[in-house]
């Protein structure tokens, strides 16, 4: 189907992006500055506040929209999908990043170590090099069909990590915690802790949808112009010389 | 307990940095995109591609 996207709209002041990076501040700042310090692992545990919700938000909001989008799209050629799966893959890989970047700062001081090659942190970092692949994919191919139909096969495969991921911390020896929050039973916080994580849940999610809704208006308006994908990369095809005739 | 604040603190910029860049990122690109539409728009503009 050839969901040809309407003229886009003017970029505006967006409300709503706007309130998300306050509440994330907000969080941030209620965080570091009155929660109490975690008695065994000291300040490092606020850490949790960040990376628990990014690896949250990012593995099974975002990679999961990929794959239901890229799914969808196979069935439907909308290409309206198309646009989801590619924003929520961009939005999805920005907050894998956090989590890779605060779960060693989190390890060093706990563990010991910045990293462990155990198959949590193994197959967190394959996954977020699977949808770096993906953005690279959508940068190289040109035609718009193929590029979506590549794309939304990667999307799907790429997302089957989430599940294994998940339960790596049943299946394997690792170093990494169990589940508090996302496992059966009560959740093994305080409440005063547990509130604070819930807010940060919250703020990301909001977050990601205000940067998925912005990252989505940004495709339309490449569309619009014709534009290969939403980076400035110039196509390979246009760097190649013109033949001598 | 252990006095590591310092890695707390550093993660907290650093995602700070990562999610403020990519807020940036986009609000750049889709001004980029805008004038590339508002030059397309004009009477007698030649296409950009």
């Amino acid at each position: 189907m050839d969901a040809s996207p309407r003229a886009p709209s003017r970029p505006g002041f967006d409300w709503f992006l706007t309130a998300s990076v306050v509440a994330v501040v907000a969080v941030f700042v209620r965080a570091i500055f009155f929660m109490p310090v975690e008695a065994r692992q000291g300040a490092a545990q606020k850490i949790f506040y960040i990376h628990v919700p990014s690896a949250f938000i990012g593995l099974y909001v975002a990679f999961g929209i990929v794959a239901i989008a890229g799914a969808l799209y196979l069935w439907l050629r909308d290409d309206r999908l198309d646009r989801i799966a590619a924003s929520a893959a961009e939005v999805g890989v920005i907050y894998m990043t956090v989590v890779l970047i605060t779960g060693p700062l989190w390890g060093k001081p706990v563990w010991g170590t910045w990293w462990t090659w155990d198959a949590r942190l193994t197959l967190t970092l394959f996954i977020w090099f699977v949808f770096v692949g993906y953005l690279i994919l959508r940068g190289a191919v040109e035609d718009p069909g193929t590029r979506a139909r590549y794309s939304a096969v990667l999307g799907v495969l790429g997302a089957l990590l989430v599940p294994f991921i998940h339960l790596s911390v049943y299946l394997f020896r690792t170093l990494h915690p169990m589940p508090i929050i996302l496992k059966p039973g009560q959740p093994s916080l305080p409440s005063n802790m547990l509130a604070t994580f819930l807010m940060a849940v919250v703020a990301l999610t909001m977050l990601f949808f205000a940067l998925l809704r912005a990252r989505y208006r940004l495709a339309v308006a490449m569309d619009a112009i014709g534009d290969n994908d939403a980076s400035d990369a110039t196509p390979v095809s246009t760097l190649r010389p013109e033949p001598v005739r | 307990m252990p006095d590591n604040a310092i890695f707390a603190y550093v993660a907290y910029v650093a995602a700070a940095v990562v999610y403020g860049a990519y807020v940036v990122s986009l609000v750049v690109r889709r001004r980029r995109v805008q004038e590339r539409l508002d030059r397309q728009a004009r009477p007698g503009a030649a296409p950009q591609r």
